[in-house]
């Protein structure tokens, strides 16, 4: 049970910063039915991001605690968060919107988004740097344990980052369900030239979707960073999971990309190690990935709308 | 719209821009901060004297789309598009291209200047050229052309053009004396890229001489060229090649010789060689050249089919007589121990593969004439409307059909002059990679399927090509220790059923449902391959022994694969050529109809009676063992691999290629995924190795962005893409179709 729950908080963590990217994902599907490739290098942008800034309050200092290592985290967040926005619309001005206006065929789109994340992921390799081993400098004690139950140690990192995805994608839920920008995508999302019709400006939805999503990504980054080493080339086997995330969940559906996360999360650390009150695990850690796959196979071959099925975006 | 718009436009395009050159200033700055000292680069390239270029290039920008009327009026006269398109690749010879190999590295133009400067008893006419004339010359020829086209002056565009080409010659007159006083072998490209330079600012010239519109029509103008006599640039072509081949280039080089065909003959005058190559050598190859060129220019001038057939018989005889000469005077030289001499087909220079192709090219010519006769005088007089349109549409179709068999003319003759390094990227990066796209155009740009997991049936292919030779942990029965080429039917049967059982539960599902599938499938095998249940595969470090080169043994005649990677060239040509027929027809038939329905409305299509799963099963499928049978090839090719060369980004790439040459198009697949391919060997000379993903990740957006339809795109998507006359498609593309602006 130990072990259990062990990797259950592993998984519930990994799936909190899928479920923020994969709500990236979702959001842009929903409004443009079209794939964000690049949305893993948003993800990316928010880890440097952050990383610049925290480094610069923290420098090379070392532990940090108490008021301060909150105010860090804050900031962190808030930077992460900028960057991955203003990268995000970036990236709509110049690969998506062009396109948008020319009519272009959607996997023209795709393609463009495959360029800019290549273009992305190597210039932040270029300017900063291409080490694999990039590390936030100690801004809280990562490893101390908060408590303890059953003999499972739960770290107060693992608690910060879920506590902080939660908090995010509620304000989120609230947002796209509350408030007139919310409406404004929410009908982009149902019939775009219709909602045009009614006084929606597209294209300014269309950027504040992709701010919002990259706003999300780049605070999934600074979270993953802390917990985790940083690089470049880091964007794309979670991005790769959090898409995997948000079709799992319904794509173009936020709930569902926030359930999609988490089960993904938890699934994949859970079931490679099956049995897991001591003896050999089930199968190795190595099967991760193809667990992950499988599940997302499976659920898409008996259930091919996703958990939740489609709402945001319209099924063709 | 502009109501709560609080900034006039102009701000936003000058920050656009402002951005934009420092991040240009950061894409050609120096490399990477250091774990330390993160900002360094971002410091080293941004805060450097050097931003002041790219703040210009901005500030340039920013007034182009600020006054974009102004600029476009000017750039729609007749001849300005030639001109900046002539200076592009000037500049690109001048600062990309190596004019000369031995000097490595500093073989570009200014190194190969400074080192003709150095050198004493240098022909004069080099020594002039690479001193000022090429700087002056440049300069003069711009200035002139655009004062031509500005002032409207046709004496002026005609002495351009001809002082174009003039210089043009003397370009490449003097390369070839700096490079032969130099010694060496020389494949560089500066030289002839700088002719075609010229030759394209000749072109700006004649069109600002001949111009009677104010506009420009470039492309009206190059179709109006090649329905003139169907085939004359083909001939043309050939004629300028040849006379090179003939003159001045290397026939015979061991050892840093340079014989020209003069030398060789005199070389290998009494020597062991047969008599044909001798007499080859003397005055037959000039002669058959010259009755070829006389047969040609008949047959594109008179437009008789009858001699257009002609030409192409003669013009092969002709290609077979060079070629069995050139394996003459090679394995004569061998037998007789000439110094250097490396055996049959080594050493041979370009000059005899360079008149194969002029005479490809000629005898292409007479086929293009033979197959278009020309539009008599009469009709075009007579209706001017419809004959225009004859001659619109039959120029296009000539103009793909030229530049197709030029290609490949290229294909079969370019690649033994090729250095070894290009020769090893042609087959094992380039090659395999138009295979693959040629498969999977099947899948995403015909029947409408995005598949991400591609690169899984490579890799099946290429392990069950492993297992069969015996080169993995696990042997097969040792009745069955095969040559690669008995993989090919396994392999393709393999993956048909990986593909089948992948697609019949899966295929039901939508266009991103299907990817994120495929995907997890690819994923899925290339984990497996890594990870080594029963050692099967042996996991990363990849096959235990190298897979065999294929051997076609009938007792009295016999191939064997593995000497030089033309072999595998010559293989992958013939495979390439295989499938572009089968599925040329493919397209056209019942079944490729049918893709189109289902890509197009699956709904429509079923209603109309088509059996949409079976279909596009069958879509999945034919495009999973084209897959497998590029993994035959590589894995027999390249002998070792792992893991690593399956992995994801390499399936992405492959749609890459597939929709950055025109989706749906077959000439489009293998022109994207040949262009894609070389971008990343060529840049290895140009720009940091690190940084080429980069650039090409820049290639893709900036494509997409301009061109969305990819560089040949199908007839079908194209007209989706511009609509067709009377048909609004732009009401079926949902968000695309609001105009900016419409909500408020």
């Amino acid at each position: 049970l130990t072990d259990f729950l062990n990797y259950l908080m592993l998984g519930l963590t990994r799936g909190s910063m899928y479920a923020l990217i994969a709500l990236g994902y979702t959001l842009v599907y929903g409004v443009l039915q079209l794939i964000n490739f690049a949305h893993s290098e948003v993800f990316m942008a928010g880890a440097f991001g952050s990383f610049l800034v925290v480094n610069g309050i923290v420098g090379d200092g070392g532990n940090v605690s108490g008021l301060a290592s909150v105010f860090v985290v804050l900031a962190g967040l808030a930077s992460g968060a900028l960057t991955g926005a203003v990268v995000a619309y970036g990236l709509e001005r110049v690969a998506y919107r062009p396109l948008r206006r020319r009519g272009a065929p959607k996997l023209a789109f795709l393609i463009s988004a495959i360029g800019a994340s290549f273009f992305l992921s190597q210039l932040f390799g270029k300017v900063f740097n291409r080490l694999g081993n990039n590390q936030f400098p100690d801004y809280l004690n990562k490893n101390a344990t908060l408590f303890t139950i059953f003999g499972a140690q739960v770290k107060l990192l693992q608690v910060v980052i879920i506590v902080a995805a939660l908090l995010l994608m509620f304000f989120l839920d609230r947002l796209v369900s509350g408030t007139k920008l919310g409406r404004g995508i929410r009908a982009t999302a149902e019939d775009a030239p219709t909602a045009a019709l009614m006084g929606v400006d597209i294209d300014r939805t269309i950027s504040r979707t992709f701010i919002i999503g990259g706003a999300l990504a780049g605070a999934a980054g600074f979270l993953f960073g802390s917990a985790f080493v940083f690089t470049n080339t880091m964007g794309f086997i979670p991005g790769i999971k959090a898409f995997a995330a948000a079709v799992l969940g319904g794509i173009g559906n936020i709930r569902g990309a926030m359930i999609g996360g988490l089960l993904l999360g938890v699934a994949e650390n859970l079931i490679p190690t099956a049995p897991w009150v001591g003896g050999e695990a089930w199968i190795g850690q190595e099967w991760t990935d193809v667990v992950a796959f499988v599940i997302l196979i499976l659920i898409l071959v008996f259930r091919p709308t996703g958990i939740l099925g489609e709402r945001l975006g319209r099924a063709a | 719209m502009n109501r709560r718009r609080s900034l006039p436009d102009w701000v936003g395009r000058a920050l656009a821009c402002l951005v934009g050159a420092i991040v240009l200033a950061m894409m050609v700055g120096p490399q990477q901060g250091s774990a330390n000292d993160y900002g360094v680069g971002f410091r080293q390239s941004v805060l450097n004297s050097r931003i002041f270029y790219f703040l210009a290039v901005g500030a340039l920008v920013f007034l182009a789309v600020t006054y974009k009327d102004v600029v476009l009026r000017y750039a729609s006269r007749p001849g300005v598009r030639p001109l900046i398109a002539g200076v592009l690749i000037l500049l690109a010879s001048y600062f990309l291209m190596r004019w000369y190999d031995p000097l490595g590295n500093n073989g570009k133009f200014s190194g190969l200047a400074d080192a003709v400067g150095q050198t004493p008893g240098i022909a004069p006419l080099a020594e002039v050229f690479f001193a000022w004339l090429w700087w002056v010359s440049l300069i003069v020829l711009v200035v002139g052309i655009f004062t031509a086209i500005a002032k409207q002056l046709r004496w002026l565009g005609w002495a351009c053009a001809v002082l174009a080409v003039l210089v043009g010659v003397i370009a490449v007159v003097a390369h070839s004396s700096a490079a032969s006083a130099g010694g060496g072998i020389d494949h560089s490209f500066g030289a002839p890229t700088a002719l075609i330079g010229y030759l394209v600012l000749a072109a700006a010239g004649v069109l600002a001489a001949r111009s009677t519109a104010e506009t420009a029509a470039t492309r009206e103008f190059v179709e109006r060229v090649m329905a003139f006599r169907p085939g004359l640039p083909l001939v043309a072509m050939g004629l300028v090649l040849g006379v090179l081949a003939l003159t001045v280039a290397t026939w015979f080089a061991p050892q840093q010789d340079n014989a020209t065909l003069v030398d060789a003959s005199s070389l290998f005058a009494s020597s062991a060689a047969s008599g044909l190559s001798e007499a080859f050598l003397a005055w037959l190859g000039y002669l058959i050249f010259a009755v070829v060129l006389l047969l040609g220019a008949a047959a594109v001038w008179t437009g008789q089919k009858l001699l257009g057939y002609l030409t192409a018989a003669v013009a092969g005889v002709a290609i077979v007589l060079t070629v069995v000469t050139l394996h003459d005077i090679s394995k004569t030289a061998f037998e007789a121990g000439y110094p250097g001499a490396g055996g049959p087909w080594q050493d041979l220079g370009s000059g005899g593969w360079l008149l194969c192709i002029a005479l490809f090219s000629i005898g292409a010519g007479g086929f293009v004439a033979a197959r278009r006769a020309p539009v008599s005088a009469g009709t075009a007089s007579s209706d001017g409307a419809t004959a225009n349109g004859r001659l619109h549409q039959m120029g296009a179709s000539t103009t793909t059909l030229s530049i197709a068999l030029f290609g490949i003319g290229l294909a079969l003759f370019y690649p033994p002059t090729a250095t070894t390094f290009w020769q090893q990227a042609l087959v094992t990066d380039i090659g395999v990679y138009v295979l693959l796209a040629i498969g999977l155009n099947v899948v995403i740009g015909w029947a409408g399927l995005l598949d991400l997991g591609y690169i899984a049936f490579y890799a099946l292919g290429s392990y069950t090509t492993a297992y069969l030779t015996g080169s993995l942990p696990v042997k097969p029965p040792s009745w069955l220790n095969l040559s690669p080429l008995w993989a090919i039917p396994a392999a393709i049967a393999v993956c048909l059923i990986a593909g089948v059982l992948l697609g019949a539960p899966t295929l039901r599902l939508r266009g991103d449902y299907l990817a994120i599938v495929t995907l997890g499938f690819g994923e899925i095998i290339r984990i497996i391959a890594v990870n080594n249940p029963g050692n099967f595969t042996n996991g990363p470090r990849g096959v235990e022994s190298a897979v065999p080169h294929p051997v076609i043994d009938l007792g009295f005649f016999r191939i064997e694969w593995g000497g030089n990677q033309l072999q595998y060239w010559y293989l992958l040509l013939t495979l390439v050529a295989i499938l572009f027929i089968l599925f040329y027809r493919l397209e056209g038939s019942r079944l490729g109809r049918a893709w189109a329905a289902v890509r197009e409305d699956e709904v429509a299509a079923q209603a109309s009676g088509v059996n949409t799963t079976r279909v596009k099963l069958l879509a999945f499928a034919i495009g999973a063992s084209t897959s497998g049978l590029a993994g035959v090839f590589f894995a027999s090719d390249i002998g070792y691999f792992n893991p690593q060369n399956f992995i994801l980004a390499n399936s992405i790439l492959i749609v890459a290629y597939v929709v950055f040459g025109g989706m749906g198009s077959l000439i489009g697949a293998i022109a994207g995924a040949a262009a894609l391919t070389w971008l990343p060997n060529f840049l290895r000379d140009q720009v940091p190795s690190e940084d080429r993903v980069m650039w090409i990740g820049a290639v893709l957006v900036v494509m997409m962005v301009f061109r969305p339809q990819g560089l040949i795109p199908a007839r079908r998507r194209e007209a989706e893409l511009t609509g067709l006359a009377g048909h609004d498609t732009s009401v079926r593309q949902g968000v695309q179709a609001v105009p900016a602006g419409e909500g408020v």
